[in-house]
């Protein structure tokens, strides 16, 4: 990459001189110009966390197809690989070219060697049609991946149209729901799953009364609601709703109001940096109640910040792989694989992309009808985050959130 | 709990972020009533503040093992030192040159100092948030129906006792009269012999001190750290400095726990709740300012600092 860009640096500035005049008197000392730039691009390579460390895989090219395959077949994979989701798109493509890499050793699928095809959806609908559009093209016979819904609602036609089914790891707002035309199947639980986990594990726990408190983002909001219409369509009370402002520290006057009413839970719907805030001041203040948070809160961070408040602390959290039992091969391979951990949507890639393959063999051909058929017909199908069968919709039949509890430092599963 | 058991404990509440805001825009005021700068950069000095306390805390973490609060006192003396100097070095390099320079000109560079600061430490920390581990215990205590902890009681004596020094710094001593002289007009105290360039200097190392002792006292107090951490209460101490009169410095004190009182209290009223406490607060202080645009102690007239 930098011998690239400095050979087009030198183009670039060997050309300017012939420009007359003075302003481009600093130009034309190229050594000096050449070495800011090199010292900017080295600075940044130092400090930007840098791309996704995926190897080169559009296709494999250079290895020869093991002489027992029929031959090969055309996967398609779109995530976004650049823009502000790259890093956990990354994650997935990377969980894909694992999980083929390992289908292929066991023998491919019906005889034929997998190979992929990226789509790199940007995270932004017009790219995602771009990306969508290129894979058809290509004739890949199944599609896998998903990660901004925004991204992959426009692409749910084009790929119906075209008659390609498409796997959806990731994305899973409720609006996907309205606009799939059949083709497109989503594994991970829709928005309102999380709620009903959240009342379903309160419910065991004999909790009656409960706080809500958002930071006042369309999620954390979206969230408080959903579990404040569950709650109360289960005839429980919601005692008090409350908001903090993003970049306040100071909660005592929403824990003077949480500790009047008294509640037996406080479910906190927002991200981990305001989250730790409020567990520390409740516990300071003396509240001794059950404290649960929602999934924008499932990062480790939470529990270095609060510290030894955090312990005991619930999480409605997706199925990331750190805490499934089942898939510690998974990580171990992975980071043999590649230099880095496997993010929070690795897993669902991976069972994606089995589930796929799955599909093809019960299927027993590479034709897109009789993948769909096989795919609305997956009877529990187990993937690293649990069965996976489809209701009418395509969606998900369960909640696949699962609870989690800070216990010695660490989230641990608690289920 | 009853109603005056929440009143109390609200008042509590209100009292100690009140004094937070109280001492953040003494720094604001002080610097408007000398050199009639709006000094944007106060709340990142605030935020340097809380993260210089988090790395000199972190050097003593081993030294004073049984008495967390001797750690914290000196890494709060020494980090006020640091952060002061820090408030000199800005206005030397920022500041000072632009004093004759048309005031928007000087804005500018404060917005600039503020950038700096604040993109540095998001660069160093990655934008994440930073525990700040001190030791103590949060064993609570009741006082009548108010629960209360040591580190609380501790930080609102504190507090009140800073602005209770400075109070008598500004009005006891040479340097004080010095400061005041200088916002009445500083060209003729520049004629009379008074260095102003040093006044100006001090002027500076005192506000970020008390900035950076704000800033060592919400971390302690809060148990995290951010570099986003200034952003919200240097505005809410730029209003508390304006309601109180800006330039005035008991006005800085009492404006600032009148908005924390504000917030606090509004927080229980039915219907406004934390979702709209701080429309509720801002509001408030709309009205009091057609009132009184002067704020709480200025005048029309008056002798600024």
């Amino acid at each position: 990459m930098l011998p690239a860009i400095l050979f087009l640096l030198n183009k670039e500035v060997g050309a300017k001189p012939k420009i007359k005049g003075r302003s481009f008197k600093l130009l034309k000392n190229k050594n000096v110009l050449l070495l800011m730039l090199v010292a900017v691009f080295l600075v940044f390579g130092v400090f930007g966390c840098g791309g996704p460390a995926t190897p080169p895989a559009d296709e494999d090219a250079g290895e020869e197809p093991a002489a027992e395959f029929e031959g090969e077949v055309l996967l398609g994979i779109m995530v976004p690989t650049t823009g502000s989701e790259a890093s956990d798109g990354g994650d997935m493509e990377n969980a894909a070219l694992l999980a083929v890499e390992e289908i292929n050793a066991a023998g491919g699928v019906l005889g034929h060697k997998i190979v992929t095809s990226t789509g790199d959806d940007g995270c932004d609908p017009s790219k995602a049609t771009a990306a969508a559009s290129k894979l058809i093209s290509e004739e890949v016979f199944s599609v896998v991946g998903g990660y901004c819904s925004g991204a992959t609602l426009p692409t749910l036609k084009l790929y119906g149209d075209a008659g390609i089914p498409f796997v959806i790891a990731a994305s899973n707002a409720t609006t996907l729901i309205d606009e799939n035309p059949g083709w497109a199947f989503m594994i991970n639980s829709t928005g309102d799953a999380q709620a009903a986990k959240a009342l379903e594990w309160f419910e065991g726990l004999g909790v009656e009364t409960i706080s809500l408190v958002d930071d006042g983002s369309a999620f954390s909001v979206d969230l408080k609601d959903q579990t404040k219409a569950a709650w109360e369509a289960a005839g429980y009370a919601v005692l008090t709703e409350d908001r903090v402002e993003t970049g306040t520290q100071d909660f005592s006057a929403v824990v003077t109001k949480i500790m009047d009413a008294g509640p037996d839970a406080v479910y906190w719907t927002a991200y981990q940096g305001l989250g730790a805030l409020l567990i520390m001041q409740l516990r300071q203040n003396g509240y001794e109640g059950i404290i649960m948070v929602g999934d924008g809160s499932s990062a480790q961070e939470l529990i270095d910040l609060a510290g030894p408040d955090a312990e005991g602390v619930y999480c409605t959290a997706p199925p990331k792989v750190d805490f499934l039992p089942a898939a510690q091969d998974f990580i171990s391979g992975y980071k043999e694989m590649f230099p880095r951990e496997p993010g929070a949507y690795a897993g669902l890639m991976r069972d994606a992309t089995y589930l796929l393959v799955d599909a093809v063999e019960r299927a027993g051909s590479f034709d897109g009808e009789a993948i769909k058929a096989a795919l609305a017909a997956t009877d529990s199908f187990e993937g690293l985050s649990g069965p996976v069968e489809f209701t009418p919709q395509n969606t998900l039949n369960r909640s696949n959130f699962v609870i989690i509890v800070a216990k010695d430092g660490k989230w641990a599963l608690a289920e | 709990m009853t109603f005056w058991e929440i009143f109390l404990q609200q008042l509590f509440n209100g009292l100690l972020i009140g004094s937070f805001y109280g001492l953040v825009a003494i720094g604001y005021s002080m610097v408007y009533g000398i050199i009639k700068l709006l000094n944007f950069a106060h709340a990142d000095i605030y935020m340097s503040g809380a993260f210089v306390g988090l790395i000199t805390l972190s050097l003593f973490a081993n030294t004073f093992v049984g008495n967390a609060w001797l750690g914290i006192v000196l890494s709060l003396l020494i980090s006020m030192l640091l952060v002061g100097m820090l408030g000199v070095l800005i206005q030397r390099v920022a500041y000072r040159p632009m004093l004759k320079a048309p005031r928007l000109s000087i804005l500018i560079t404060a917005l600039a100092v503020s950038m700096l600061l604040y993109n540095t430490v998001m660069l160093l920390t990655q934008g994440q948030y930073k525990p700040f581990r001190t030791g103590l215990t949060h064993d609570s205590f009741f006082v009548g129906p108010l629960r209360l902890t040591e580190t609380r009681v501790v930080l609102l004596v504190a507090a009140i006792a800073l602005m209770i020094i400075l109070h008598l710094f500004i009005t006891r001593t040479m340097y004080g009269k010095a400061m005041r002289a200088i916002s009445l007009d500083r060209d003729t105290c520049q004629l009379m012999g008074i260095n102003v360039f040093q006044i100006v200097a001090i002027t500076f190392f005192v506000g970020s001190a008390l900035a950076a002792a704000a800033g060592i006292m919400a971390g302690v107090y809060y148990g995290t750290v951010h570099f986003y951490m200034g952003f919200l209460i240097g505005l809410k101490a730029f209003t508390s400095a304006v309601i109180g009169g800006i330039g005035i410095i008991p006005g800085a004190m009492l404006g600032g726990l009148l908005l924390g009182l504000l917030e606090s209290f509004s927080t229980q009223i039915p219907f406004v709740g934390t979702v709209w406490k701080d429309v509720f607060s801002f509001v408030f202080l709309i009205l009091f300012l057609l009132f009184r645009p002067t704020g709480i102690l200025g005048r029309a007239e008056s002798e600024r600092m």
